[in-house]
C-alpha cells in the first residue's frame, strides 16, 4: 500500500503522464515500472476522488460571480491518475442566449477546439474531463446539466464529472464545490429515453438517485502554497506614499462575513421554493391531464373490443361467420406515456432549495444564540 | 495591502496634479490585480519548459480613470536568445479573441513576466504591448515567484516612459506603480479556503466543509482578538503601558455598538421566525420526498 502511494506521489510530481495516457502520439514512451500500476491507458481503475487545483477554484468562483443572471459553465481540464481525477485547469464557455441553437452549438464547439489547441501550445493540460456549473442556493438540477453530462459520460474517459459550485454559499462565507456524475440506473433509463412510471419503478429512480456524489478535495501546488504564505504574512507597509499614511497588514485580511446575522438571502430562497413548487404543480397538472387522456382512449378501445366480441358471439350463435378482429391500435391512437423526467428534476430542485433553507436557518439559529450569549455578558 | 517586498520608490499621486485635457488617457497611478490572474501566472510558470528562464503573457482587465484593474491573464509563447526575442503574436491575438468572446468587458491592459529583472527585451515587449493597448499605456507586472534563492516572492507593477533624446523601442524607463490584490467580497471565502488548504501539511483539504465548522473558527478567532484587547486594556489600566488614544477611539466605536434591539424582545421574534423557516424547509423536503416515492407506485 505504501509503495503504491509513494508511486502516486512520484507520479503526481511529474508532468509526463499526460503524454503517456492522453496523447494519441504514435510513439509511446515506455511506462516506467514504478508507474505501471498507477497509469491506466484503458481507464480501468475506477475513480475514487476528484482533486481540484487552487487555480481552478479561483477561476470558477470568478466566472460564477461575473456571469450574473446567466448560469456560468465551462470545461474542466486535467487527467486521472490512480483513481484520482486531477483537475488542473478550466476555461469558461461563452454564454449564448437561447436563439439559434444550432449555430451557437457550433460556435461553442469551435471555441472549445481552438481553446484546447491554444492551451496545448503552452504545455497546459488539454484533455477535457468534465464541466463545471455555477448554481445559487443549491438547485442545480436541470435538463441541460443532465443532457451535457449524459453526452460526456459516453465520450470522456471515466465518463467525466460535473463540478457544481454554489454561489450563494460562497457569498455566505463557505466556498462550496461538489463533484457529481450520473448513476448507472439513470443513465440506463436516459439511453432508452424512457421515463414512464414503470421505467422509474424498475430503475428505482427518485431525484436523489439521479446523480451520485464523488468525494472532492482541494489541493494547492507547492508554489501556490508558498505564494499564499507570503500573501497572508503580516508585514509593514511600503514607504508612505504621497497621499496617505503608512499601512500595515497582509494582502489577505481576515473577514468575518460568516458571522453576519443578516437574513437577506432567506426571502429569495423562500421565493424560489414557491416558484419551484408552482412549476411542479403545473408539470403535475400536465402529467395528470395526459394520463387521463390515455385512460380515456384506452377505455374507448376496450369498449370497442368488447362490443366486437359480443357481436361475434351473437353471430356465432346465429350460425354466421365471425367478423375479423381488427387492429385496435390503428383505430385508436393511445398516446405514449408522458416522461416524468421533468417532474423528477423539479422535485430535486425543490428539495435542494429546502435543504439550503434548512441549512441557513440552522446556522442562523446558532449565530443568534451566540449573539444573545454575547450581549448578556 | 502590499503585495511584495517594500520598495524605496516614491509614488506621486496624479490626482492632486491638475487634470490633463479630456480625451488624453491618464497615466495609471494605481494597479489592482485579481487572484485569478496571479494564480494563472504561477501555473504558467510551473508549466514552463526547461529551457525557459521566464514566461510572459497578456494581462486582461478594465480601466477606470487612472486605475487599472487586472482581472485575468493568459500565457503567450515567446522565445529569448542572446540575439533576439520573439513573441507569438498570432497566438496572442487568437487567445485574446477567445477570452473576449466570453468576457467582452475585459481588454488588454498590459503584460506579465516572471522574475524581477527588467532588460532590453522587456522594453521591446513593452513597446509591442503599448501598440496593443494604445492610446492607453501598457502596464507591466513582474511576478517574482521566490523560487530562486535569496529572492522574496512578490508582485511589482510598472509603467514605461521613453528615455533618451530620440526615443527608441529598446530604451525605456520602467516606473514602479503601487499594486494591490483586489477581489470581490463574495470571493473572499474561496481564497480563505485556499489559504487554509495551503497551511495544511498535505496541501489538500476535503470538501464540503460544514457551515458550523467555519462559524466555530470565526468565533474562535474573534474570541482570541477579544482576549488580546482585554490584555492590552488591563495593562493600560494597571499603568504598565501607555494608552494610545487612537486605539481607545477604535475600541469605543467597535464595542459600543447597541444591542438594545436584540434585548427588547427582538431576540424572541427572530427566534420564532427562524424556527418557522426551519420547520417550513423540512416540511418542503419531506413533501418532495413523499411525492417522489409516490411517483414510483403503480397507478392501478
Amino acid at each position: 500500500m505504501a509503495a503504491t502511494s509513494m508511486a502516486a506521489a512520484l507520479a503526481a510530481s511529474l508532468p509526463a503522464p499526460s503524454a503517456v495516457s492522453a496523447a494519441p502520439a504514435p510513439t509511446y514512451e515506455a511506462i516506467p515500472a514504478s508507474m505501471a500500476k498507477v497509469i491506466d491507458i484503458e481507464a480501468d481503475i475506477p475513480l475514487t476522488c476528484v482533486q481540484l487545483d487552487g487555480l481552478v477554484v479561483t477561476k470558477i468562483i470568478k466566472h460564477a460571480r461575473e456571469a450574473v443572471g446567466a448560469t456560468a459553465h465551462g470545461l474542466l481540464l486535467g487527467l486521472d491518475l490512480d483513481g484520482i481525477l486531477e483537475v488542473s485547469n478550466s476555461f469558461p464557455l461563452p454564454h449564448h442566449a437561447g436563439e439559434e441553437d444550432e449555430k451557437s452549438a457550433k460556435a461553442s464547439a469551435r471555441h472549445q477546439a481552438s481553446m484546447l489547441r491554444s492551451l496545448k501550445e503552452v504545455q497546459a493540460d488539454d484533455s477535457v474531463i468534465g464541466f463545471y456549473q455555477a448554481t445559487t442556493l443549491g438547485a442545480f438540477f436541470n435538463q441541460t446539466l443532465v443532457d451535457t453530462q449524459a453526452i460526456h459520460q459516453e465520450k470522456l474517459r471515466h465518463g467525466g464529472i460535473v463540478i457544481v459550485h454554489d454561489l450563494s454559499q460562497t457569498a455566505r462565507g463557505n466556498a462550496s464545490f461538489r463533484a457529481y456524475r450520473l448513476t448507472a440506473a439513470f443513465l440506463d433509463a436516459y439511453k432508452k429515453s424512457n421515463f414512464s412510471t414503470s421505467s422509474l419503478m424498475s430503475h428505482r429512480l427518485t431525484f436523489s438517485s439521479i446523480l451520485e456524489e464523488v468525494p472532492l478535495k482541494i489541493r494547492t501546488n507547492p508554489l501556490l502554497s508558498a505564494f499564499l504564505g507570503t500573501l497572508t504574512e503580516t508585514r509593514a507597509g511600503a514607504l508612505p506614499s504621497a497621499a496617505g499614511g503608512s499601512t500595515t497588514g497582509s494582502a489577505l485580511e481576515p473577514t468575518f462575513s460568516v458571522l453576519d446575522l443578516g437574513t437577506g438571502g432567506v426571502t429569495r430562497n423562500l421565493e424560489q421554493i414557491v416558484e419551484a413548487v408552482d412549476n411542479y404543480r403545473t408539470e403535475e397538472g400536465n402529467l395528470s391531464y395526459l394520463s387521463r387522456q390515455i385512460a380515456r382512449e384506452r377505455a374507448k378501445a376496450e369498449n370497442y373490443v368488447a362490443k366486437r366480441k359480443e357481436e361475434n358471439q351473437a353471430r356465432v350463435a346465429q350460425g354466421l361467420a365471425p367478423l375479423p378482429e381488427e387492429d385496435v391500435s390503428r383505430l385508436f391512437k393511445i398516446p405514449a406515456e408522458p416522461s416524468r423526467l421533468e417532474s423528477l428534476l423539479l422535485l430535486g430542485q425543490i428539495d435542494a432549495y429546502g435543504k439550503s433553507l434548512a441549512g441557513s436557518a440552522s446556522t442562523g439559529l446558532v449565530k443568534m444564540y451566540a449573539t444573545h450569549a454575547g450581549s448578556e455578558i | 495591502m502590499p503585495l511584495g517586498p517594500t520598495s524605496s520608490a516614491i509614488n506621486i499621486n496624479g490626482s492632486t496634479v491638475s487634470d490633463p485635457a479630456p480625451g488624453v488617457p491618464r497615466t495609471p497611478t494605481n494597479i489592482t490585480i485579481h487572484p485569478v490572474a496571479l494564480f494563472s501566472i504561477l501555473d504558467h510558470y510551473l508549466r514552463r519548459t526547461d529551457t525557459q528562464d521566464r514566461v510572459i503573457g497578456t494581462l486582461l482587465g478594465t480601466r477606470h480613470d487612472n486605475e487599472v484593474e487586472v482581472r485575468s491573464s493568459f500565457a503567450v509563447l515567446h522565445s529569448e536568445t542572446d540575439e533576439q526575442v520573439a513573441v507569438d503574436m498570432d497566438y496572442h491575438r487568437t487567445m485574446y479573441d477567445l477570452h473576449h468572446k466570453v468576457n467582452p468587458k475585459e481588454v488588454i491592459v498590459g503584460w506579465y513576466s516572471t522574475g524581477s529583472n527588467l532588460n532590453t527585451y522587456s522594453a521591446l515587449i513593452q513597446n509591442f504591448y503599448s501598440q496593443e493597448t494604445g492610446p492607453h499605456q501598457a502596464i507591466h507586472i513582474a511576478v517574482n515567484t521566490g523560487v530562486e534563492e535569496g529572492q522574496e516572492a512578490g508582485v511589482k507593477a510598472y509603467i514605461s516612459s521613453p528615455v533618451g533624446v530620440s526615443p527608441k523601442p529598446e530604451n525605456c524607463v520602467f516606473v514602479p506603480v503601487p499594486v494591490e490584490l483586489r477581489f470581490h467580497d463574495a470571493e473572499k471565502s474561496g481564497l480563505d479556503l485556499l489559504a487554509n488548504t495551503a497551511n495544511l501539511p498535505s496541501s489538500t483539504s476535503s470538501q464540503p466543509i460544514a457551515d458550523l465548522e467555519i462559524i466555530e473558527n470565526a468565533v474562535q478567532s474573534v474570541s482570541d482578538m477579544l482576549d488580546r484587547v482585554l490584555a492590552y486594556v488591563r495593562a493600560v489600566l494597571a499603568g504598565e503601558k501607555k494608552g494610545d488614544p487612537a486605539i481607545g477611539r477604535y475600541l469605543m466605536n467597535t464595542l459600543g455598538a447597541s444591542t438594545e434591539d436584540l434585548e427588547k424582545g427582538g431576540f424572541n421574534a427572530s427566534l420564532q421566525d427562524t424556527l418557522m423557516i426551519s420547520y417550513l424547509a423540512n416540511l418542503v423536503r419531506a413533501q418532495a420526498e413523499v411525492s417522489s416515492r409516490l411517483a414510483l407506485t403503480a397507478a392501478s
